[in-house]
Formats: structure tokens, sequence, C-alpha cells
């Protein structure tokens, strides 16, 4: 099955700065998979190329297996794209938004997009100026679903809203793509939001990507090992060390891959996605040369 | 596309649908006031005579001002500016470019779409007032020298039109936020139509060099030939062909009465001489100027196609 996303040796550059450089990522089929990073990572940067809007400096991506630079003809029309701040007309009213969505787009599927709307009660008639971020939001989803996309990009859907919306759209996210197998790469910097969504995590930091892989797998490759104070240089055999914090008694380990034997005074505890993403975020050192999922495959 | 653009863009289409029918009201109601002139034959009224009653003043008044004849060479570069520059600008300003360009159209379908439907009624718009124009013109017929009103002509306003929304559109491409994509706009309307009026126009063809013995030959300029561009100012030319001013030419010539003088500067081989380009060429240089205008257009929307396809973003 061809890959959704490929990107290979993947770079932008804006002036001298890199805003991406030499990311590459596979991004599975038929999984809702999160781009996760801080700000000015190069989320936007990659799902911007992915979407065919800019041109890489350096590698390629390719969607479906081609290029969205050369092949918009073919691509447009499948892969929906949710850019930052959920961009739209603001004088068009939510019907105008939805007609603009039907004249634009071949595949265009009007019953999905106001069935969901009408469940989520958004007025038709009112205009997008005056949506709260949540509606909005909902609006900009429900336009790309009616693309009825293969592929849907979605920059940071969440940052702006309320936990409860956040919530709401994730929930109407999964529903949606559950249906048709969609798949979706996410962007987002709420790590919290996306554990119950996605199950693919990408985690890119300062234009590079640091860890690529299956959510369980990568759960399941990573343990937190608190014992007595070791020297700070010391390395446990058999794992990799993400992160390392030590305070005057006690030593926190974030480590990759299994302690056969732990030594004695030692715990072992499984990481929560956040605590996982918190520890690679906190090294970007970590993770960038060997990548997890071929150690876990 | 249709809806789309219409939808977005009917703000600017009401305006346009204004200013045209404002402009066209005005030219057709003063055209007709011309027609049917106030004063009775004989009387020394002037050039233009128009009944006193308050419509006769309105017309009075729409001619004092030219406002049909300044808006017609302002027009072109407010719609450049207001309608042209925003039309890619805004999207990009707004981040709706990201919107707009991921879905099932072509970058190249939608701009082309954007132009045709920015383009086609804007140019109906101006040939309609232009056209309108000749015929006030011609209702002035007491000024018949077609090159006074040069810029004011159909074919001239068309292409402003065109090239103003080119420039418009290319700026607003290239920079990406409307407000100064609209100053450059108009900067560059302003300067490029004056450039070609002052400094290129009267070379489009070699000048035709108007030489007589009678000094009064001319007349202002009129004498010769009415409808003929008459450009920079008579001079004077000794018989060996070197231009000398108008005191030396007179000291040459020594006295003598008015009614002498062409005699006197005969014998002298005095000449006045002025370059003019004749009005039979009016239209020539029309299309000529009209020619340059939509080329400049044709290089800006290309440049305009291809920022939004390859560039932009």
């Amino acid at each position: 099955m061809i890959a959704p996303i490929e990107a290979t040796g993947l770079g932008k550059r804006y002036g001298k700065t890199w805003a991406l450089q030499n990311c590459s990522i596979r991004v599975p089929v038929g999984r809702i998979a999160a781009l996760v990073g801080p700000n000015g990572a190069g989320k936007t940067t990659f799902l911007h190329l992915a979407a065919g809007l800019i041109r890489p400096t350096t590698g390629e991506v390719r969607v479906f297996g081609r290029t969205p630079q050369e092949h918009r003809l073919l691509l447009l029309d499948r892969v929906g794209f949710v850019a930052q701040d959920t961009p739209m007309y603001s004088q068009f009213t939510v019907a105008d938004m939805m007609r603009f969505g039907r004249e634009l787009n071949l595949r265009w599927d009007q019953k999905v997009v106001e069935t969901k709307l009408r469940s989520l009660n958004i007025p038709f008639d009112r205009e997008i100026a005056k949506l709260s971020g949540g509606m909005r939001s909902q609006v900009a989803l429900a336009l790309a679903l009616g693309k009825n996309p293969e592929l849907l990009l979605l920059d940071e859907p969440v940052a702006r809203l309320d936990p409860l919306a956040r919530r709401e759209f994730m929930q109407g996210l999964t529903e949606a793509v559950a249906e048709n197998g969609t798949s979706v790469l996410l962007s987002s910097h709420l790590v919290a939001d996306l554990e119950r969504v996605c199950d693919y995590l990408i985690i890119i930091n300062g234009g590079r990507v640091q860890v690529a892989g299956d959510i369980d797998d990568l759960l399941a490759a990573h343990r937190l090992l608190v014992g007595p104070r070791i020297h700070e240089d010391t390395r446990p055999p058999g794992v990799e060390v993400v992160r390392a914090q030590h305070t005057e008694r006690q030593s926190s380990l974030w480590v990759r891959g299994k302690v056969s034997v732990l030594p004695a005074g030692w715990r072992e505890e499984t990481l929560p996605l956040e605590e996982l993403v918190i520890a690679y975020l906190s090294a970007p050192a970590a993770g960038t040369l060997a990548k997890p999922q071929l150690e876990v495959a | 596309m249709l809806w789309i653009t219409w939808r977005q863009h009917r703000v600017e289409g009401v305006w346009v649908l204004i200013a045209t029918t404002l402009m066209s009201a005005a030219a057709i109601f003063v055209t007709y006031k011309l027609g049917h002139p106030g004063c009775p034959a004989g009387i020394p009224g002037g050039d233009i005579c128009l009944q006193a009653d308050p419509a006769g003043t309105v017309a009075q008044w729409i001619l004092r001002v030219n406002l049909v004849n300044y808006g017609i060479v302002i027009l072109p570069a407010l719609a450049g500016a207001f309608i042209g520059a925003p039309l890619v600008a805004r999207e990009i300003e707004n981040g709706t470019h990201r919107l707009a360009w991921t879905q099932g159209v072509t970058r190249v379908r939608w701009i082309f779409a954007k132009l045709s439907l920015l383009f086609v009624p804007l140019l109906a718009a101006s040939a309609v007032v232009g056209v309108l124009e000749v015929f006030l013109i011609d209702a002035m017929g007491s000024q018949p020298n077609h090159w006074n009103w040069f810029d004011q002509q159909a074919p001239l306003t068309v292409a402003a039109t065109v090239f103003a929304l080119a420039l418009g559109v290319a700026a607003g491409a290239m920079i990406g936020r409307s407000i100064p994509a609209m100053a450059v706009t108009l900067v560059g309307v302003v300067a490029t139509r004056f450039t070609l009026a002052v400094f290129v126009r009267a070379h489009y063809m070699n000048p035709i060099l108007f030489s007589s013995h009678d000094p009064f030959s001319l007349n202002g300029s009129l004498g010769a030939d009415p409808s003929a561009w008459w450009l920079d100012q008579p001079s004077y030319q000794d018989a060996a062909g070197h231009t000398i001013g108008q005191l030396e030419a007179l000291r040459i010539t020594g006295g003598g009465s008015p009614t002498d003088l062409p005699t006197y500067w005969k014998d002298h081989g005095i000449s006045i001489v002025q370059y003019y380009q004749p009005g039979d060429r009016f239209w020539t240089f029309q299309t000529i100027e009209s020619g340059i205008l939509l080329a400049l257009a044709i290089v800006l929307l290309g440049l305009a196609i291809y920022w939004v396809t390859r560039r932009v973003s």
C-alpha cells in the first residue's frame, strides 16, 4: 500500500533559517498520526509541504506516491487540509462555505457536512466571523471532511479551543475518519488531547525528526527508572537514556529499551504519553540518530 | 468559481456599478445639454453656452470641475488599487489562500477564473464610459483639438484599466499585503501614465518640422494646423539654420510695420519653426500608447500568475 505521506531528506529553509531539516517520515495508512513538537519546531512547515502549499528546499515529500507540488490536479481532491487558525472567509455564512466546498471539489459530499454541522447545532445562516472558536473549528473540519479525503492534514486544530471543545472536536474527528479509513496527520503541542485519539506519534524538534512510531510500541518501549542517586555519567546497560534527572538522593532515568534485571533499590514505571513526549522534547539530542521504531519492530 | 468570486467581491462589484452608472449618467447628461445650447445664435457666450436652468447649472458645474474628464483618468487607477491589489493580497493576508489553494481546483484555474471574472466586467465598464467620453468630447466641439483629451479617449481608457488591474494583481501577489500593494499600484499607475504622457508620447513617431517666414503663421500654434499637437515652443532660426532668440530675430529684421515682417523675414532668411505631430496621427498614437499599456499588463499578469502558481506561501 502506498503511504499517504512519505518524506525523505525533506528540508525547508527560509532565508538563513532552516524551518525543517533532513526530515524523513512515513505516515502509515489508515491511522491517526500526531505530529508533536514545541512551537516553531517545523510542524506547520511539514504540513504545508505535504499539502503542496510550499516547495521543499531539499529532499522531497510524496503524498500517495506523488509530489504534491507537481501533481496538484491528482492530489488536491484527495487531500483535506485545515490550516492553522482555520482560515475561512469571515463574511461568508456557514452555508456559503459549504457552497464554496461544493463548487471547488469533485468528490464533495454535502450530506456528510450537513449532517455533521446539524448534529453540532451550528446554524447554517451564521457568518463565519460570528461563530465561536469551537464552532469555527468544527466547520473547518466538516469542510475538510466534505471533500471525502483519503488523507486529512490538520494544523493545530484544537490549539485555541477550551478543553470541552477540544474533546468534542477530537471525538468528531475520530468518528468521521473511522468510517472511511481516512489517514490523518494532525499537529499539536497539546499532548494530552492526542492520547485518546492518535495511534501514531511523530516528534519533531528544532526542525528535525526525533521520534516516529506506533504509540503503543513507543509506550511499551519506554520506561522510567527511579533509584538511588547515581553518577551523572553512569549509563545502565542495555537501554538508551533519553533523559536523566538527579536530585540529591535520587536519580530518574527516562529510558528506551528493557532492563533485564533491575538493580536493587530501583523501580520501573511505565510512561504516560505526555511524559514520554516531554522527555524527548527536553532532550533535543536524543532519538535523532536511532529511530525507535526500528528497534521495537 | 463564478459564484465564489461574486460572493467574495460583490461589494467591489456594487462600487464598480455605482461609479460606472454615475460616470455614464454624467457624460450622457452633459453631452445632451451641450447638444441643446441655451444662448440664442449670435450672442458671444464663450465656448460653451448652456441654459441657465438648474439642469444647465449642473451640467455647467460638471464641465467646470471636469468630473468626467478627471474621473476617466482616475478611476482605472482606483480600480487597480482597490480591486486588483487585494485580489490575491487579501487571501494571503487572511491566510485564506491556504484554504482556497487546497481545494480541488488548481491554482492556475483559480487565478484564471478570478482574473477573467475581474477583467470582463471592468473592461465592459471602462469601455462604456470611454465611448461616452468620446461623444462628450465631440460635443464640446469648440475645442476641436483631440490631443488635449488624449488620455480620456476610449482605447486608452480601456488599456489603462487593464494595466492598472494587472499591476494591482501582480503587486498584491508579490507583496502579499493589501495596503502596500494598493500604494504601489496607485503610484505605479500614475508614474507610468505620467511618464508616457510627458516624456514618451511625443516620440512615438518622428515629429514634423513646421517652418515659415511668416512670424504670425503659427498664431499660437493653432493657425497652421488646428488639429495638430504642437510640441514645445516655437523658436526662430537665422539663414544659417541656427536657433536664435526672438529679440535677435527682431533685431536682424530691424523695424518695419507688422505687415512687412513676412517680407523682411524672407529677405533675411529668418523663419519661425516648431515641431508638431499632425492631427491624422491621433488614432495611431492612441493605438501605440494603448499597445504599450497592454503589453505591460500582459507582462504583469504573467508575473502574477507565475507568483501565485509557483512562489507564494
